[in-house]
Parts: C-alpha cells; structure tokens; sequence
C-alpha cells in the first residue's frame, strides 16, 4: 500500500522509496491476471471502495480535526443519487458517478454549515443525527425512488458491456486508479496552504483565528472536497454491486470503518490503507464467527487508542524516529551533547500554538521538516 | 380525550426510562468529560441479567433488578479502568472527548459481539417484572409493569439526586465535576472515585435494561436504541447538566408519544433526530447546559 | 529546637520542560506562620502546587511531619493535613456556600463533627453564614475568599497553606481577610502565605522568605528584611 506518487514534491522521497511505491502499485496491479478466483478479486474491490470512503472521512476527520460521523450517509446519498440518474437518464455511466460525487459534496457542504457554531462532541452528535435521519428517510421510502429497505432496483453498473471476468478486473483497476489518484490528491492538499490551514484550525483554534484562518471558508472546503471523495466512493460501490442498501449505514458499519482509521493513525496519508487492510483481514479470516469478529475488532481499536495514540503509522514513525536519534547520538555524541534540548516549548498548550508544531501532528513520520 | 391520556401516560413511562439511561450518561460527562457509549451496552446487559434471572432461573424480580445493578456496576468500573482511566493523563489534550469516545465504542463493541458469541443473535422474551395491567380510561390499559418501570426509574433518579446533593461520597463526585484540584485538595481521592461514578451510572442503565428487555427482549443489540435515545435526550438537555437531562427526557418522551399516536411508531426517531438538529443547530448548550460547555 | 514541621529540600517543579522552582529550600516550624514574598511568575504557586501535590516535583524531598510527601497525589498529601487555599480560591462554583463548607471537611469526620466544624466557621465569618445557600459562583471577591478560608478551617491542618490573599480585594473585604487570618495566628496554627510584597503581611510574619527566580533569596524575621533596603525597595514600595 506503498504507492508513493503522493511523494514526488516531498524532499524525504528518495529514489529507492519511489521505486518500492512503483512495485508495490504495479505489483498490485498485476495480482488480477494471476488470481483467477473470482471471490478474492471481489473481496479486493470491495475492501478498495471502502479504502477511498475511509480516504474521505480521514481527511475530514483527521486532517481537518472535525468530528464527523455522517460522512456513510454522504458516502450512501453519492451512490443512491449515481443509481436514480443510472436508472432514469442515459447519461454515461462515469458521468452519473462524477455527479454521485458532486452530490456527495453538496450534502457534505450542507451538513458543514451548522457544524461551524459546535465544537467536539456537539459535532459529532449532529453529524450523526443527519446519517440517522437519511437512514431512516431511505429505509421508510415509500415512493419508490430508493427502494427503502429493499435496496435500490438492479443497475447495470459502469463494465456492462464487459465479459464478467474482465468486468472484474475492469473494477479492480478502476478503483486502484482512484486510489492512487487520490492519494497524491489527499497529499497534496493536506500539504498546501488549505492543509495547514485545517491543520491549525484543528489544534489551535484561537490562534488561527488570530491569525486570519477563517474556518468558515476553509472548513466548507474541506466538507467539499471530502464529500467528493465520498461520493465518488458511494457511486462506485453502487456500480459494482449494482445495487445499493441503507445497510451500508448505521452504527456497525460506521464503527468498523473508525477503526480502520484509527487504527491505521487518523489523519495520516497511508493510515486508512493499513487501517482498512487490518480490518479487512481479521474480518475475513474470522467470517464463521461474527461475534469474535467484531470483539476482536473492538480489542484491536481499545490498544491502538490506549497504547498507540497515533494508531500503527505513529507507531512506524516513532520507532524510525528512534532509531535514528539512536544512530545519530552515536556519531555526534562527542561533540553535540544537548543541541535541540531547550528548544522544545513548554506543555501542550505552548506546543499546540507553535506553526511547526502543527506541522508535525500531521502524525505521518517522515512529513516532520528537516 | 383517549388520544390524550394515552400520550400522557406514554409521556411518563417513556420519559422515566430514557431519563433513567440518560442520567448516567451526563453524570458521567459531567464528571469525567466524556461521553460514554458503553452506557448502551449496560442496558443489553441488563436485559440478560433479566432474561437470566426471570426466565432461566425462575427467580425473584427483585434479585434480577439487584443483580442487573450490581453485574453492570462492576462492568462499569472495569470499562472505566480499561477505556478511561489509562488516558486520563491525556484529559488536558484537546482529543480528550474524541479519543475517550472512541475508547468507550470499543467497549461497547466488545461487550456486544461477546454477548453475540455467548447468547447467539436471537431475541428472547424476558418475562414483565409484575404481571396484569390496570384500565385507566376507556382503552387506555396500563401494565403493572410500565408501573413498576416508571416508579422505579424515578425513585432511582430521586435517589441519585439525593446521594449527590446530600452524601458525602455524592458531594465530592459534585466537586469533582465542578473543579478537580480543589477536590483534590479537599482529599478526595479522586482515581477511585472515577470508577465508582461510571459504576453507578452504568448500574443506572443496567437497571433499565431489565425492564427494557421486557419490553423489547434481550438480543446483543438490545442497547443500540436506547443509546441512540438517551445520546439525544442528554443533548437536548445539555451536557452534564442532570436536571435537564430529566426535564429533556420527558420532553423528549412526549415528542414520541405524540408522534408515535399521530405519525406512527417508524417516524418517532426521525422525528427526534430532526429536534436534536434543530436543537443542535439554534441552541447547542440544549436545554439547561452552560453555554461555556458546549464551546469546549 | 524541635524539627521543623515543613522542610522543603532542594525542590524543583515546573510544567513540562519549564523548570519554575529550582532546588528550593525552605523550613517551617510549628506554630510558626511563614510568608515568602516575591514578583510574580517567579514561582510562589507553582511551590504550592508543588507542596500539595497537584503538580509533581522533578527533583528535592519534602517532609512535613517527618513524612516524605514530594511525588505524592494530593489527596494523600490531604490526609497528613496539608490544606491549602489555593489561587482562584478553588470554591465549588455550582454548589451552595454550605456545601462548598462541608466539602472542606470530606476527610474522616462524622457528621457531627462537620456541623460543630461548620457552626464555628459561620462565628468566625458570619457575612459567609449569610451567603451559606447561595451558589459559590455568585460570591463577591471578597465573600469568595473568607469562604475560602473557611472551608480551609473545615479540618483541622497541620499547615495551612494560602496563596495571595490580597489578591484582587477591596480595602474593605482586605482588612476582613487579614484579620481573619491574624486570628488564625494567634490561636498557634501553622501558616505558610504567599504574597506578591510586604504591605499586608506586618502583623502577622514570624519569618519572611523572599522567593525570586524560583529559589528563596533571603529569609530572615519581618524586621530584619524591613530594615533591608535592597528588599525594602523591592517589595515594599510597589503598593501605596
């Protein structure tokens, strides 16, 4: 999950991290035309339309440091808004999923508005309040736009025209190809001027008002981007399943995909991928026993968040950071005894209103600036 | 008039129940500062210790109402001591409440899925605490359980008011919500108090459960509704302020009577979910809350 | 001479990597009431902070009673008698004046003994027996503080420790305050006060430590130091 295109403006990408980020992406490109088994290839897809769901929702709830738990219902309203377009218009099956996107960020902007006034919690119990209510709204449709609790009637999808097999595949690299995509997408506004303004908006919010840093602005932005991404993702789960269901929503579902998040290390480029593998993994291999499952799940999520706060990328990094410092004072130790001591401002607080403090909580290990 | 004394009296027991789960949860983020989704879990558990004691042991109602508070005050405890208490270092940060609710999710998800494993996904029936039922008006019958259900959800929130204003151990859980170095300085000891709090609140819930199991039966997920209840009961009626939570869980239950009578029992959580927007959006502090909470 | 009941030993604290008190050194006798004097930010607080345990000293020894209590939590320090008025006067500010009381006394008394306590704080301060049922929050600076001190008196202390009790006080409710604590003095209880300078604290220092720099500079009787021109200019001039 090491595509490291993401890396190409950052100076710590080197020649050798680039070449492992090619193979691991052409390595996983490859995989379809030597797997033949059908199930794997559909448990891969799967697992990546969940992955750019979980891209999205990092990037508002990591990245941005807001507390959304609505972002399945924009990820369900993006894919049910493709699916009515798909089945009433002849538009282009891709342009129905751009406009899932757009939808997606046109319901995520709304549902940014009120959360401007709230702080924290007060977030989160409004954004989640909105998903429940567009559950309950598509599970007691009566009309017959959605299908309520039926789930939405069959679509063709985007590779009808496709032999299964290479629909399959069509969908496997679609989908690898939006998540590169994105990836270098998502790093590249995490790391420009939007990113830092999340960024401080986040962890000092006084301060970056003080500074000019309008939240109104930069948040609604971020709503919108992240909606996108959701929406997009809702789309093409619609077209790969070609149907869609208000199961995708709820408290289950919401709760697996925060720990992917955290578990990976929220608001990290490469945590929701680890996350999601994780995740995916102990879900499949453990599929007989739905109540182990899901208990494991849960001890998983309890450790990472007690013992590892930054979930496992923190954890690469600060082993690396380590190991280095080790290697390091080695080398320096007879003539630099104390050099960064001193520097460092005092407490959380302090910490928090320092711009280059900001910069490291990005969490991502190598992202720290020379 | 039928209408009316029907949503009445759906208005009390509704309102007693949710007040009941909801008052443990803002009395734990009144003192702890997080919001703790493990207090559904404490329901299922609840209804279980219920189910356990009424159908399979064919015991006293009244042991299953004891066992249900004392099995869910010690489960509350380990969750605080397991999801809360290694982070309490961290209570400064400004992740606290996020990171704490997520802490608390795992639990819950954690005691759903190993009562998914050890009772299997059925429902099953727990046997009503009392029997038979009463007329109060014409159509309108009313369980001697939904009696006992709401008698006992008052009484116990009358006695938690009363062990917080007049106790000595429930004055210090005060002092601690209101300025924890000064209850320290006072000597009270505060790392077990912790604990002793979301104990009480979660045997609370616990309590609730039996009678929601009744209701509802007991299944793992026997806890999500009521979660999702008392999470809108506690913000409509502020965080961590315990009067609103009561005034806001008999708001809150009448609203569902009413559209429960007039709409029909699917629209009543959409309904609800709607205030809690509104409520969310024009008045954030809820009913009773402090302005100054609801902006950090 | 007996030991001295306080005995503070090269005692270091701070917030994170901020030392604040660095390898401080202080002794209070029995029945002695002790004043350190200083600017602020030098670190009088964050000594009695570090005294009562609400922060954790990085380095030194403190004894009171003969008992090590430096790292301890502060309810355990509590317990050895230690009371402290702390800055902000720390009163309950949802709960009634009574109660914020009777919260003075949470540690091992029956509930006798928190009536007969409470009985004698109101006659020490009738003007908080008057605001005893109103909510603490809603106090005057001045009732704030005498309340305050009465809730110091809930227990009995083996040391009261009181920071700044001038602060932000009207001449009137100032006069209160001090009387109250002259009255403390003569009735032998151990005192440890923190004040920005020397105005208000004449009649009542045994001994007077000036803390600058987080270390005590000099200490000495309230007449040695006054004389002291260099601490005169300092401390003494600042307050008309």
């Amino acid at each position: 999950m090491n595509e490291g295109h993401s890396r190409a403006l950052f100076p710590d990408m080197t020649s050798g991290r680039w070449s492992l980020a090619v193979l691991v992406v052409l390595a996983l490109a490859a995989f379809p035309l030597v797997e033949s088994n059908q199930y794997i290839l559909s448990v891969f897809v799967t697992t990546m339309i969940l992955l750019v769901m979980n891209m999205s929702w990092n990037f508002i709830l990591g990245v941005a440091g807001v507390w959304n738990f609505g972002q399945l219902a924009v990820y369900a309203l993006g894919g049910y808004g493709a699916g009515i377009l798909m089945l009433h218009t002849g538009l282009p099956p891709v342009l129905d999923v751009v406009v899932g996107g757009l939808i997606g960020a046109a319901v995520s902007v709304l549902m940014a508005v009120p959360t401007l006034r709230l702080f924290g919690i007060y977030t989160s119990l409004l954004t989640f309040a909105f998903a429940e209510i567009v559950q309950y709204l598509i599970l007691n449709d009566g009309s017959g736009l959605t299908g309520g609790s039926y789930g939405f009637p069959s679509v063709k999808g985007l590779y009808s025209f496709l032999s299964p097999v290479a629909s399959m595949h069509a969908y496997y690299w679609t989908l690898l190809g939006v998540i590169v995509a994105s990836t270098v997408a998502i790093a590249l506004v995490t790391r420009s001027r939007l990113g830092i303004a999340l960024r401080a908006i986040r962890d000092a919010p006084a301060f970056a008002a003080a500074r000019g840093v309008s939240p109104l602005r930069y948040r609604i932005l971020a709503f919108g981007l992240s909606g996108f991404l959701a929406g997009i993702a809702g789309a093409l789960y619609l077209c790969f399943e070609q149907s869609i269901d208000p199961s995708i929503m709820g408290l289950t579902p919401m709760s697996l995909d925060v720990t992917m998040l955290v578990i990976g290390g929220l608001g990290t480029i490469f945590g929701p991928a680890i996350g999601t593998t994780i995740v995916t993994v102990v879900e499949t291999v453990l599929v007989n026993h739905p109540g182990v499952q899901l208990t494991v799940v849960g001890i998983f999520l309890l450790v990472i968040v007690v013992f590892v706060p930054g979930g496992i990328v923190g954890l690469v990094g600060k082993v690396r950071a380590r190991l280095s410092a080790w290697a390091e004072e080695g080398e320096e130790e007879a003539e630099e005894p104390e050099a960064t001591e001193g520097v460092a401002p005092a407490g959380g607080t302090a910490g928090a209103l320092d711009p280059i403090a900001i910069h490291d909580t990005t969490g991502a290990p190598t992202d720290v600036a020379p | 008039m039928t209408d009316l004394v029907g949503i009445l009296v759906t208005t009390v027991i509704l309102g007693s129940i949710y007040g009941l789960v909801a008052i443990g949860m803002t009395l734990i983020y009144g003192t702890l500062r997080i919001l703790d989704m493990s207090q559904g879990s404490m329901v299922m558990i609840g209804s279980f210790v219920g189910w356990g004691i009424l159908v399979s042991a064919h015991w006293n109602p009244v042991l299953a109402i004891v066992f249900a508070f004392a099995a869910t005050f010690v489960l509350g405890m380990m969750t605080q001591l397991v999801s809360v208490q290694p982070l309490m270092g961290r209570r400064k940060a400004i992740d606290f409440e996020m990171v704490t609710f997520i802490t608390t999710f795992a639990v819950a998800m954690i005691l759903e899925n190993v009562a998914l494993e050890v009772f299997g996904p059925q429902q099953r029936n727990v046997t009503p605490v009392v029997s038979g039922g009463v007329n109060v008006y014409h159509g309108v019958n009313l369980p001697y359980q939904s009696i006992a259900m709401a008698a006992i959800s008052i009484l116990l929130m009358g006695g938690l008011g009363l062990f917080l204003g007049k106790t000595r151990w429930g004055m210090a859980i005060r002092a601690v919500a209101q300025d924890l170095d000064a209850a320290r300085l006072m000597g009270v000891p505060v790392s077990k108090l912790y604990p002793v709090t979301m104990g009480l609140a979660s045997s609370l819930a616990g309590v609730a459960g039996v009678f929601l199991g009744a209701q509802f039966f007991a299944y793992p997920q026997a806890g999500d509704l009521p979660l999702l209840e008392a999470l809108i009961v506690v913000v409509f009626g502020g965080l961590g302020s315990l009067p609103g939570t009561v005034y806001a869980a008999y708001v809150i239950g009448l609203i569902q009577a009413t559209t429960e009578v007039f709409l029909g029992t699917t629209w009543s959580l959409p309904i609800l979910y709607g205030v809690i927007l509104f409520v969310l959006i024009f008045r954030p502090q809820g009913l009773l809350g402090k302005p100054s909470e609801a902006r950090l | 001479m007996s030991e001295p009941l306080l005995s503070v030993r090269r005692l270091s604290a701070g917030y994170g990597a901020t030392t604040v008190v660095r390898e401080l050194d202080l002794e209070v006798r029995a029945g002695e009431s002790a004043v350190i004097i200083g600017p602020n930010g030098h670190g009088k607080t964050t000594l009695l902070r570090a005294l009562n345990g609400l922060i954790r000293p990085s380095a030194g020894e403190v004894l009171l009673d003969g008992e090590e209590i430096a790292g301890r939590p502060s309810e355990q320090i509590a317990r050895l008698g230690a009371v402290l008025v702390p800055q902000g006067d720390g009163l309950f500010p949802e709960m009634t004046v009574e109660d914020n009381l009777l919260m003075g006394a949470f540690l091992g008394q029956s509930w006798r003994d928190r009536r007969r306590s409470l009985a004698h704080v109101y006659d020490l301060f009738p003007g908080v027996k008057a605001r005893a049922d109103q909510q603490a929050r809603t106090l005057s600076g001045g009732e704030r503080r005498l309340s305050a001190l009465g809730r110091a008196l809930m227990r009995p202390s083996t040391i009261l420790m009181i920071d700044e009790p001038s602060l932000g006080l009207a001449p009137v409710a100032l006069d209160a305050v001090y009387g109250a604590i002259a009255e403390l003095k003569s009735a032998k209880t151990t005192i440890l006060l923190v004040e920005e300078n020397f105005t208000h604290v004449g009649g009542i220092a045994d001994s007077i430590h000036v803390l600058e720099m987080g270390s005590i500079t000099r200490s000495g009787s309230y007449k040695e130091l006054s004389e002291d021109e260099g601490v005169v200019a300092a401390y003494l001039g600042s307050i008309t």
